[in-house]
């Protein structure tokens, strides 16, 4: 038996949002939804898991820092250390203050650089990219749930008309 | 390639001759053991082998290699016959005289490759002009060919033609006159002789552009010794100066090296120095203390001490000079600038009276630096005028531009039938001579020198010469038919060792001494008069002297010590008389300074537009000119600077104020210290009772009691106890302002000349600078008692009193040992040495400037432009004669880099090397610096604090010694001596 | 759901529904420019011209094409670099700080503030690079060995550590800049037809990275937003406590000042919001987004003005009273040098647009004015320009030694270059409105329905 996929339209995101929750109540599993802008709420309302990108970002800060503090530390102690202004050369420890705020930058550099190309390639994003989005109007001001349902279509398309849904398409796979 | 090829034998095996096959079988042919030099044995049908290949690969990659390799060609031009003195690279020094007509000094003459680059002192000291001189060398204006009615001649011409003339002249019984500077050469005045028994009525006539005149007769007259007393300043108790410059331009290179030595305060002995003069001298603001007359007022004052010494009373203002002196019998000197030779007798007497003869002034073994004689030189040119003088021949003078009376001489000289210059240059007076036989330049001349009674020394050539000239003994030998000067030099010195005598520069002959007669002439009286009318008086820079070497771009832009202006001369004036007369001096938008114009008559000759500059220290209602500028044939660096006061002479002066306003070029537009901590001073009388008085450190509260700046720091210092601390000491009581370490440093440096634009826009790149301070009416103390505010404190402390107290302060790179610089530098490209120098790698500088900012001394300079090979810098560094003077062994730098002080690091690295290669410890006398090398009065000492032998460590201790700024604890390695004055 | 007192004034004027917003955003990229644009952007293509023949007679000559000289080693050049930094500052407070502070209102100027901040440091940057003595070496400042020898960079140096902050706050901007640009390139995206234009299409659909708005990448795309917003609040306090530093950590009277870090960062807030509303202001017309930049969010920036302004004071005020109370004689000369010396006239305009004028937004007929706050604004940029006028150039002129005293006046060139950049910045700017979504529409919409007017009416 053939797999149809509905796109329901909605023209509201409180609409829409009632109807994720009422289509999951009732063991519908909804394949995406796609929004002009985030909605709040809405991930947990599909269920979504919790985005790690906080914590990646904390472990490339973490890199920055420690790269940052081994370049400094081979040039200025290791390979060349040179007496300047009278400073003590002698030790990392020892000439640590001028080097916080060259530290820092780094960390943040790294941290925040990574992170956005993290987030790039997890969302799939790169220049050029052809979108995936089956409605254009989804950028604008319309809201979609992608539905991919076997079998008994019209209870389905009932359900989402009953939840608000202006306009139902479906589309064969 | 397989072995199993067939190598034909030639054409008959290939046509598969018989004879082939038969020889194949000859004992006597072998094959070609091609098997065996590739190692293979067994050749039957084996392709190429590893190790074949190996083989060939080898043998490719070497023929590669070897095909590829060409060595690069560097296309330097070695001697084709090396003098065996000169090595590449290694500095090479001859002894030496440097006499110009105005300027005498025995010196060392540092050579490169053959090329004079630097003049160090030997007997004598030197100063700014004598420093300078070596660029004079080089200089492209001189004449490069003889002249002949002025266009390019050659020797043969010449000389054939004067020859001819002089013989004809003598033979018609005409008047030939030598018209000469000063000449201290003995052989030169032989070689006059010699001429003047050749042509008959030679008249030898010796005129000096600053004459003295006056006491050369006054010394006639009252000894019968016509000469100049030689002084010794260094035994003097008691100095009294009645606007004699002699630390400056008057008198003997030695005076500021002996005034030196009697003014030591350790060891308590400091001579008393009175100045009594109307416009300041360099040795007026080193003076203790200084009285402010009119020139007019001189002859009176002297009077008035002569009687008070006699008994009588003194005028108040040399009341106290007068019990001081005659305190000191026999142990005091006064002396005086004037030309008069009244009064010089008057001086004379005065000494006399002192019983200074013999004890501190020596007229037995007088100085001959000054013979010229005005009424000679008057008579001349009267003379020229009647038609008497058929042939003048000049020598070292410039009378068109020196003298008062040009005029007269220039309608004289058309007069004469024969006119000889042999001027270096095409100068004011060269021009208008029928012949000019260029001299050569003292570095390329032979030659010799009395400069004192019993004392000759010796010039020698130090590169041949570099333009087509000839020295002017050698042109008077061939105008005699004769040759080769010296051989007769030589001769001329048969009583001495000649080697010798030229090694060294000198020797000193035990022919005995003049007998002067004692005291006979009647003195001279004058009462105490002052006109009322505004006096001129006309005087010297340190920089310019008579103007010889106006051309030269070093001396015409090393700032005067007072006026700290260069490029320039200006009538000087006091702020209370320019404000009389509604003059003014102010300061631009960029900080630059503008000064009105005047027209200034004296003695019926007019100077137009003169400017004029408010000088502290210039007395009321006077005004003076600097001589030397004014040039208008001197050369294109030289030419129509300034103005010129010979025309003038002293006298009553007419001011007219005219509209429009000068641009000065000063390098320091700030005169006081601002009540600031700068030179510390204290005076002789606390520093017997208090060796740290003026030089109390401040102490400030640490967690271990209180300390000193120097020892309270946030770090572990760096240990410079080990090797050497190269550190420097110079005593602000020794200094003078002189300024010949500034030209030092310039020429070892290869410090480039900027121009007046740039000097107005504050880009000087002086390595070294002498700040210069005046004293203030206004101090705290005195805000303090009087309650003024804060702003007006500052405010009135910005103008210089009307007699200030002058004090002067080397400053170059401190080398901080906590170096502020350092530190901010992005790219490392300032860091401190294991030595304690403060290095400055100018191939990584970027130009940020920022270690320019952060310098509390302000001594970092900056490339703001490219100062070499610019045509927009048209000075000796874009000059391919001028280049010739660089140091090979400091490098150019570049535009849009910073540069500064490097202790003559290039110096110490020699000395390294030599110690090295003679395998012995570094000599830490040999340690000197182009600042401490030059400097007269030891005031700049340089060396290793580490070296317990040398001076510099118990200088560093001394109770004297303080860091500038110690406050900021940046511990510099260049530490000041307190500035002790002898006064109550 | 956010939810929204309803006293508070509408943040979207005249009943904007999602597509009216979509329309009003997409219009500048749409429409032709009106004249208003065209005047603007040839005249500061003209200046920028004129800078860019300063700058290139500055590389050829020699830096002694300036005024400076061998006591006043800086001045315009810094001047200028601190003054647009400074500028930088207000876009990532507005769009870092505020987000985190979940102020709604920055929704509307945040994206043309942020690109004010990357345009500005991007003038900046420049001066670093031209106030060299010798341009064509500056990557000797990146540590990277150089050719004579493993010469390496000085981490001790407060211009070293300039580079990095720089470097990092400029690429940590457009990052974050981007990532919220990337959903409303692709709003345009699937505006554009590809019948009537192709090229734009292309263009959108490239710079759109290929986003569709999935659910997972809008929760995504929040904690990035978050996560940016709480890298780059630090590090826009650090930048300009970093460039304080160049004179904070120096030896020069009137320089070296411990309150320099936070004195700095205010006065780079104040001037940067003044900047801000110079631009909003002008582009509110030139691009009609009148419903967008309502005078409630000048209104909130006059109130952000006044509030740094008056810390600035306070801050010279401190620094008066310091060198008083400090008792060393150099910092009180530097500072009675300052106030009364030859650049009085410096500080008094200081004193005046940065400390009396800000004072006016007292008023709130003057806070609500468009014209009042348009002309103050100026007069902030001016006086923060003269604020760093007078700390480089009256320090330096007259610091230890009095022999080295001396005077600064700027050449043309001097001048040139700093109007060059104001042209730069502003021919930025200018193509940036009209090819960029001036408005986080994506976040705008999500407010609408709490801060919109329609729905502050209904209730």
């Amino acid at each position: 038996m053939s797999k149809n996929t509905l796109y329901g339209i909605f023209d509201c995101e409180l609409v829409l949002l009632a109807a994720v929750k009422e289509v999951r109540a009732n063991k519908i599993e909804i394949k995406e939804v796609y929004s002009p802008f985030p909605i709040h709420g809405l991930d947990k309302a599909l269920g979504l898991k919790e985005t790690r990108m906080a914590i990646t970002a904390f472990i490339y800060g973490c890199i920055g820092l420690s790269l940052a503090a081994l370049m400094i530390y081979n040039i200025m102690i290791i390979d060349w250390p040179q007496n300047i202004g009278g400073k003590p050369n002698f030790t990392f420890y020892h000439n640590m203050p001028a080097f916080i705020p060259i530290m820092f930058e780094c960390t943040v550099l790294f941290a925040a650089h990574l992170m956005s190309i993290t987030y790039l390639i997890r969302n799939g994003l790169y220049p050029g990219a052809a979108s995936d989005c089956p409605d254009p109007r989804t950028t604008d001001d319309k809201f979609l749930m992608e539905i991919e349902v076997e079998g008994d279509l019209a209870a389905l398309k009932a359900m989402l008309t009953k939840n608000g849904a202006t306009e139902i398409n479906e589309k064969d796979a | 390639m397989t072995k199993a090829k067939k190598y034909w034998k030639g054409l008959a095996e290939l046509n598969n001759d018989p004879i082939v096959d038969k020889l194949k079988q000859n004992e006597f042919v072998e094959e070609i053991p091609v098997d065996k030099f590739l190692g293979d044995s067994d050749i039957s049908s084996t392709s190429t082998s590893r190790r074949d290949f190996l083989k060939f690969l080898g043998f490719s990659t070497a023929a590669a290699t070897l095909a590829a390799c060409e060595t690069p060609v560097n296309k330097a031009i070695p001697y084709v016959i090396k003098p065996e003195e000169v090595t590449p690279g290694v500095a090479n020094f001859y002894a030496t005289t440097m006499y110009d007509g105005h300027d005498y000094a025995s010196i060392l003459v540092k050579t490169r490759e053959g090329r004079p680059i630097k003049i160090e002192p030997n007997k004598t000291g030197t100063n700014a002009r004598i420093q300078a001189s070596v660029l004079s060398l080089y200089d492209s204006s001189r004449l490069k060919n003889p002249m002949k009615l002025g266009v390019k001649s050659d020797w043969n011409t010449v000389d054939a033609d004067i020859t001819a003339e002089l013989e004809k002249i003598s033979a018609d019984g005409g008047n030939i006159a030598f018209l000469t500077a000063t000449i201290l050469s003995p052989s030169t005045k032989q070689l006059i002789a010699d001429f003047s028994s050749k042509y008959k009525n030679v008249r030898h006539v010796q005129m000096d552009a600053v004459s003295s005149h006056g006491t050369l007769e006054a010394n006639e007259t009252s000894f019968g010794v016509r000469a100049l007393p030689m002084f010794r300043f260094d035994k003097a108790a008691v100095i009294v100066s009645f606007g004699a410059d002699f630390i400056g331009n008057w008198g003997h290179p030695n005076n500021e090296k002996d005034y030196a030595l009697g003014r030591n305060p350790n060891d308590g002995k400091m001579s008393k120095h009175y100045q009594v003069e109307s416009s300041l001298s360099l040795t007026g603001s080193n003076a203790d203390e200084r009285i402010q007359i009119k020139p007019s007022e001189q002859a009176g004052l002297l009077s008035n001490l002569l009687n008070a010494l006699n008994g009588g009373d003194a005028d108040i203002r040399i009341a106290k000079m007068a019990a001081d002196l005659s305190k000191n019998p026999g142990n005091s000197i006064v002396v005086c600038g004037s030309n008069d030779t009244k009064i010089q007798i008057l001086v004379n007497a005065i000494n006399d009276k002192l019983g200074n003869y013999e004890n501190t002034i020596t007229l037995s073994a007088p100085s001959y630096l000054k013979q010229g004689n005005d009424n000679d030189v008057a008579q001349l040119i009267t003379d020229m005028n009647d038609g008497n003088i058929a042939a003048l021949i000049t020598y070292n003078v410039n009378p068109s531009y020196s003298l008062k009376n040009a005029a007269g001489y220039n309608s004289g000289l058309e007069k004469v039938s024969l006119t000889i210059s042999t001027s270096l240059y095409n100068d004011e007076s060269a021009s208008k001579m029928m012949y000019v036989c260029p001299d050569n330049h003292y570095l390329e001349s032979w030659g010799d020198a009395i400069p004192t009674h019993g004392e000759y020394t010796f010039m020698q050539p130090t590169i041949s010469p570099l333009f087509n000239g000839r020295q002017f003994q050698e042109s008077m030998m061939s105008w005699m038919g004769e040759s080769d000067y010296h051989t007769y030099l030589q001769n001329y010195y048969s009583f001495a060792d000649w080697n010798q005598s030229v090694h060294d520069g000198y020797f000193t002959s035990n022919d005995g001494k003049m007998n002067p007669k004692s005291f006979a002439a009647t003195i001279p009286s004058f009462d105490l008069s002052k006109s009322e009318a505004i006096e001129f008086e006309m005087t010297e820079k340190i920089s310019m002297g008579d103007g010889s070497q106006s051309n030269n771009p070093w001396l015409q832009e090393l700032p005067d010590p007072l006026s700290r202006a260069c490029w320039d001369n200006y009538l000087t004036i006091s702020a209370s008389t320019a404000g009389d007369l509604g003059i003014t001096n102010w300061n631009i938008s960029n900080g630059a300074l503008n000064g009105s114009m005047v027209n200034v008559t004296v003695n019926g000759t007019t100077l137009n537009n003169v400017p004029v500059m408010i000088q502290p220290g210039q007395a009321n209602s006077t005004v003076a000119l600097a001589v030397g500028y004014g040039r208008t044939a001197a050369g294109k660096c030289g030419n129509d600077i300034g103005f010129n006061a010979f025309s003038l002479g002293n006298g009553d002066a007419i001011i007219e104020v005219v509209d429009g306003e000068y641009e000065f070029a000063a390098v320091q537009l700030h005169h006081t210290m601002m009540g600031r901590d700068i030179v510390k001073e204290t005076t002789l009388a606390d520093f017997i009772v208090d060796p740290t008085s003026g030089n109390h450190k401040t102490l400030y509260a640490t967690h271990d009691g209180p300390k000193t700046g120097d020892k309270v720091s946030l770090w572990d210092e760096f240990d410079h106890s080990t090797g050497h601390f190269w550190n420097m000491s110079i005593d602000l009581t020794l200094c003078t302002g002189c300024a010949a370490c500034v030209i030092s440093c310039h020429a070892e440096n290869n410090v480039p000349v900027v121009g007046k634009e740039e000097i107005r826009k504050s880009r000087d790149m002086h390595w070294l600078r002498i700040d210069r301070y005046f004293s203030s009416d206004m101090t705290k103390e005195l805000s303090a008692e009087e309650k003024i505010s804060a702003i007006d404190m500052y405010a009135e402390m910005e103008d210089p009193s009307g007699n200030p107290e002058t004090v002067y302060q080397p400053v170059m790179c401190q080398h901080c040992n906590h170096a502020p610089c350092e530190t901010v530098c992005p790219v490392a490209a300032t860091s401190h040495g294991a030595e304690g120098q403060n290095h400055m790698a100018y191939n990584r500088c970027v130009g940020t400037r920022y270690c320019a900012n952060n310098c509390p001394y302000k001594v970092r300079r900056f490339n703001w432009f490219q100062y070499s090979d610019n045509d927009k810098f048209d000075f000796n560094m874009n000059d391919d004669y001028g280049k010739m003077v660089l140091n090979p062994d400091v490098v150019v730098r570049s535009r849009g880099v910073v540069e500064k002080c490097s202790m003559c690091i290039q110096q110490i690295q020699a000395i390294k090397l030599d110690a090295k290669n003679t395998g012995r410890t570094v000599r830490d006398e040999d340690a000197q610096t182009a600042c401490s090398s030059a400097c007269s009065t030891n005031a700049i000492v340089f060396g290793d604090v580490n070296d317990n032998s040398h001076q510099i460590q118990g200088l560093k201790k001394d109770s004297r010694s303080y860091q500038l700024l110690d406050h900021l604890n940046v511990d510099p390695s260049v530490f000041y001596q307190t500035k002790i004055r002898n006064k109550a | 759901m956010h939810k929204e007192s309803e006293i508070r004034d509408p943040l979207i004027l005249g009943n904007k529904s999602y597509h009216d917003i979509t329309k009003d955003i997409a219009f500048p990229v749409e429409g032709k420019a009106n004249k208003y644009w065209w005047i603007l952007f040839s005249l500061s293509l003209v200046l920028f011209l004129w800078g860019v023949v300063s700058m290139a007679y500055t590389i050829g000559t020699g830096i002694g094409a300036w005024g400076l000289n061998k006591t006043v080693n800086w001045a315009w050049d810094i001047t200028n670099f601190v003054w647009w930094i400074g500028i930088g500052h207000a876009g990532t407070l507005i769009s870092a700080v505020l987000l985190l502070f979940r102020q709604k209102w920055r929704m509307s100027i945040n994206r043309s503030a942020e690109a004010m901040t990357i345009f500005g440091v991007a003038q900046a940057a420049l001066f670093p690079l031209i106030h060299m003595g010798r341009p064509w070496l500056a990557y000797y400042v990146f540590p990277i060995p150089n050719q004579f020898g493993s010469l390496w960079v000085n981490f001790n140096s407060p211009l070293l550590w300039d580079v990095f902050a720089i470097s990092t706050y400029f690429s940590v901007s457009v990052v974050f800049w981007y990532i919220g640009l990337i959903p409303d390139f692709a709003m345009l995206r699937d505006r554009m037809s590809a019948k009537t234009a192709p090229l734009k299409k292309q263009l959108y659909s490239f710079l759109s990275f290929g986003w569709s708005g999935k659910a997972k990448h809008w929760q995504r795309f929040e904690e990035v937003s978050l996560v940016l917003a709480g890298l780059a609040t630090p590090l826009v306090f650090s930048v300009h406590s970093i460039v304080s530093m160049d004179f904070a950590t120096s030896i020069i009277p009137g320089w070296h000042t411990t309150i320099f870090p936070p004195y700095f960062v205010l006065g780079a807030l104040f001037s940067g919001f003044a900047m801000v509303e110079t631009l909003l202001i002008i582009m509110r017309k030139v691009v009609n987004m009148e419903a967008y930049i309502t005078i409630k969010h000048i209104e909130y920036m006059n109130i952000i003005i006044l509030l740094t302004g008056s810390l600035v004071g306070t801050a010279y005020i401190t620094e008066l009273f310091m060198s008083w109370y400090s008792g060393v004689e150099f910092e009180q000369y530097a500072f009675l040098n300052r106030a009364t010396g030859p650049y009085w006239w410096a500080y008094a305009i200081m004193m005046t647009c940065n400390v009396l004028t800000p004072q006016l937004y007292w008023f709130s007929s003057i806070r609500k004015s468009f014209i009042a706050t348009f002309i103050l604004s100026i007069f902030v940029n001016i006086g923060m320009w003269f604020e760093r006028f007078v700390i480089i150039v009256t320090s330096l002129h007259r610091d230890y030694l009095p022999s080295a005293w001396t005077m600064f006046s700027p050449t043309f060139i001097d001048i040139g270059i700093y109007l060059g950049t104001i042209g730069f910045f502003f021919v930025l700017f200018l193509l940036y409105a009209r090819t960029f979504p001036v408005i986080a529409q994506a976040e705008l919409k999500s407010i609408v329905k709490s801060s919109g007017s329609e729905y502050k009416n209904k209730k």
